[in-house]
């Protein structure tokens, strides 16, 4: 993690997909995200951890949906015209998943300068820190970049 | 289209050929008297040793033809293959398949070792007479003058080896001039520390019994002379036999010239037969019309059977095949939702490509499905194996007996088998099998028989391993359970249930731990491996007259018939191979909202409400449909909303991230492109179990 990080800073800027959940807009790593998809039916699945609550089929894979929103302990709010999956693929326990993430709206991809990083800070902050790989500063906004690993384990 | 390794395509062959061969020798220990094994264990040494020689395996070329030459006399007939002679041919195959396989795992030590077992007991029953001849070996012409031969001492220099030199080879073009005794000097050999691995430490003490002449000799070793001392003097006179006939040795005794020729003649392979001799050794196959072991139509057999062979099959690597079958499993889904589209709509030549498609794409799932089945019979061999071994190794004398060798099952499900059945086999024997003098005690034959079955049941496979030993102990599995603090002492439970706790983790009766069992760990990871196949285990012991496991195993692990029902908003499907009926929910359950259970036809049989396990909204449907699952004797009833109807399942697995999520088995694609859970029965019957155990519980407080 911290090698990629050193990277990406020697690299000046990071390539990002933009989504917003409810009032927070969050930076996803252009390089995780796979597809962006219209909202499909959802199949719940019945015992299942509440922010991983259904599954998805994606051009012939059922992978799970995930809703960040839980896990940031924000109001879910009704699919709008606006609503995405942003399908991801990540590593959990050294084997390639690939997860849907509800995103109220998608904004665009576009990067972030290295420069404007913002260490987390340890106050202030109404989420778990461990969920937060940093906040960034893009057009005047702070917006978060956060760990999927960690959120989905 | 990538090529394959040639070596990759030798060591596939001969893993074929070591199955054959493996298969054969154990036939031997049961049938002595069968040429035909012998035959067909020889010709499958012929062939590794040939490709092996052709892929540059020449270890393995050089191995296999000591071994070819030991075993000679078996084939001949002139001695009996023995149980000891059967182990040590069974452990020179395993070598020759480590060479193959692993050559930096091997060492020539154990070889040399193994094939001096091998010539022992070949030799052990002989009289002072005739020793083998070899192919190789040129025939002398017996009334040439004797000559004793030569005595040569040879010590290479320590980097020979690096040059790529190797003086096993030239030992071995030694011999080709004439029977040798070869001795290694070890002296020179340093502690284990101190040794380089690629020095050569060996010096070599080789008494040549040869009539030839010196320069022979030097020819042998032209090209590495620079790099070695070798100090040559003739042999003082004839040596009395040699200790024991250790390198294509020839028997140097003075024989009636006429005789030698035919033995000669008779040993020596079609191929390096002098040409003198073929008129003769027709005649014999003339006088022998109906034998078809003589070495001269062996190998025009082989190549026969292989030219059949590449007619009949075709090699294709198993991941294109799980690559073909996912793709089918899309064309199923992608035909399930064109039939769908097409019903809805009024274009009736649609209809007709759908119904068409529809057509194809379940013939080409069968065929595709088809492809991936294997014989059961090729896991089955591998145990003949292990149950002659593990009966030499616990004397206890076992007869093995395997039926239903054709039953076909997909490959990755013979994969997983293996272990499983590993285990079960090696329990029969350690603990199922009483020792030969109780057994005699109870008036039972001497010898154990463990029967391994398969056979098809429907849309299963039952695999059943049994045997006629004691049968389990239900006490002792009682008095174990109790001591684990599994069961309280005194409970009521029926033998069927205490056999349950044989599942557990870390349940062992063993009283001692042996190298084989006894430690506990095994029937739980059997279960488990069973039950991730979507299979079921079950166990029944009659006392003093054996065990029988059964292994019930779905044909395939890609698709599925399934039940598509409805809970509420969501489907959901029920593996149709557990679905024994369905029935109505009559008022009366309905009413019983304390007891959940069924009246089916006088049986009581729990149920689960699926809106509640499902946590469904909306309002119920008025009519509630029970659909009985079964688990071999288990019946339990799960009641849903509607159902829809067989649905062809196309199994998904669930993510790691739903790996917590036990209720469901995976999930699968319908027909409108929405993913449905596959509900896990297993699970499903134990969670009504253990309800309708605490309900015992909160009714006896």
């Amino acid at each position: 993690m911290n090698d990629g990080l050193a990277g990406e800073h020697q690299s000046g800027a990071m390539q990002v997909v933009m989504i917003g959940l409810g009032e927070e807009k969050f930076a996803l790593d252009a390089g995780l995200v796979r597809e962006i998809i219209d909202p499909v039916p959802v199949t719940k699945v019945a015992g299942a951890r509440a922010f991983v609550p259904s599954v998805i089929n994606v051009r012939g894979n059922v992978i799970p949906l995930a809703d960040l929103r839980i896990r940031f302990g924000m109001p879910q709010l009704d699919n709008s015209a606006d609503t995405r999956i942003v399908v991801i693929e990540l590593e959990l326990d050294g084997e390639p998943v690939l997860v849907g993430v509800t995103a109220d709206k998608v904004y665009e991809v576009t990067e972030i300068s290295q420069t404007d990083v913002q260490q987390t800070p340890r106050v202030g902050m109404h989420w778990k820190p461990e969920f937060i790989r940093f906040i960034a500063k893009w057009r005047e906004e702070f917006v978060i970049v956060p760990n999927m690993e960690r959120i989905l384990n | 289209m990538s090529t394959m390794d040639p070596t990759e395509v030798f060591r596939q062959e001969a893993s074929e050929l070591f199955e054959v061969l493996e298969g054969a020798l154990l036939d031997l220990g049961q049938r002595p008297d069968d040429r035909e094994l012998v035959d067909s264990a020889f010709r499958a040494l012929h062939t590794i040793k040939g490709s092996g020689a052709m892929f540059g395996f020449d270890k393995v070329a050089s191995f296999t033809h000591e071994f070819e030459t030991a075993f000679d006399r078996v084939r001949k007939g002139e001695i009996k293959p023995t149980q000891e002679l059967i182990s040590v041919a069974l452990a020179a195959k395993d070598y020759i398949r480590a060479l193959i396989e692993d050559p930096q795992s091997t060492d020539d030590i154990i070889g040399e070792a193994i094939l001096d077992d091998l010539r022992r007991f070949v030799s052990s029953d002989r009289p002072s007479a005739p020793v083998a001849e070899i192919a190789e070996a040129p025939p002398l012409a017996p009334n040439e003058s004797r000559q004793a031969g030569w005595h040569l001492y040879l010590e290479f220099e320590s980097h020979i080896l690096r040059n790529g030199s190797n003086p096993l080879d030239l030992l071995e073009d030694l011999c080709k001039l004439g029977p040798c005794f070869v001795v290694p000097v070890t002296d020179g050999i340093p502690f284990l520390d101190e040794m380089d691995p690629e020095d050569c430490y060996l010096k070599w003490d080789v008494k040549l019994h040869a009539a030839c002449d010196k320069d022979a000799i030097d020819d042998v070793f032209m090209f590495v002379q620079d790099e070695m001392k070798l100090t040559l003097s003739p042999l003082a006179q004839v040596e009395a036999p040699a200790p024991a006939p250790l390198f294509q040795l020839l028997d140097e005794e003075p024989a009636p010239p006429a005789e030698t020729v035919a033995q000669v003649m008779e040993s020596a392979a079609p191929v390096a037969a002098p040409p003198a001799a073929r008129p003769e050794r027709k005649a014999e196959v003339a006088s022998e019309p109906k034998s078809d072991i003589k070495p001269e139509t062996a190998p025009a057999r082989r190549e026969d059977a292989k030219q059949e062979r590449g007619i009949a099959t075709v090699r294709v690597q198993a991941e294109r095949l799980d690559e073909l079958m996912d793709r089918v499993g899309e064309l199923v889904i992608a035909q399930a939702r064109l039939t769908q589209l097409a019903s809805a709509g009024s274009d009736l030549s649609i209809k007709m490509i759908a119904e068409e498609i529809e057509r194809l794409a379940s013939s080409l799932r069968d065929t595709t499905m088809g492809a991936r089945m294997v014989p059961i019979g090729s896991l089955f061999g591998r145990f003949r194996r292990l149950v002659h071994d593990l009966s030499r190794d616990l004397s206890k004398p076992v007869e093995f007996v395997t039926s239903g060798e054709d039953t076909e099952l997909d490959k990755t499900m013979i994969e997983c088998l293996a272990d499983p059945l590993v285990h079960l086999i090696r329990n029969a024997i350690d603990h199922g099998i009483e020792d030969s003098a109780t057994r005699a005690a109870n008036g039972k034959t001497e010898q154990g028989r463990i029967e391994l079955a398969a056979v098809h049941s429907g849309a299963q496979v039952l695999v059943t391993v049994k045997d006629n030993g004691g049968g389990l102990n239900t006490a002792r599995i009682r008095a174990k359970a109790e001591e684990q603090g599994l069961i309280a002492a005194g409970a009521v439970l029926s033998d069927h249930e205490i056999h349950q706790f044989l599942f557990h983790p870390g349940f062992s009766t063993a009283q001692t731990i042996s190298a084989l069992s006894g430690r506990g760990v095994g029937m739980d990871v059997v279960k488990r491996t069973i039950e991730n196949m979507r299979g079921s285990i079950d166990l029944s012991t009659r006392p003093g007259q054996g065990t029988i496991v059964t292994l019930r195993l779905p044909l395939t692990l890609a698709i599925i018939e399934g039940l598509l029902i409805r809970v509420g908003e969501g489907r959901y499907i029920i593996p149709l191979s557990a679905v024994e009926e369905c029935v109505e929910l009559t008022a009366e359950d309905e009413r019983s909202r304390g007891r959940n259970f069924l009246n089916v036809r006088g049986n009581l049989v729990p149920f689960l409400r699926l809106r509640e396990l499902m946590a469904a909204s909306g309002a119920p449907d008025r009519h509630q449909k029970t659909i009985i699952i079964s688990t071999g004797e288990t019946r339990v009833g799960l009641v849903a909303d509607q159902i829809i109807g067989n649905h062809q399942t196309v199994i998904k697995s669930l993510s790691k991230l739903h790996s917590d999520v036990t209720i469901f088995s995976g999930a699968t694609i319908l027909g409108d492109g929405t993913a449905a859970l596959i509900l896990d029965v297993a699970q499903l019957v134990a969670m009504a179990q253990s309800k309708v155990e605490k309900q015992h519980i909160s009714e006896a407080a």
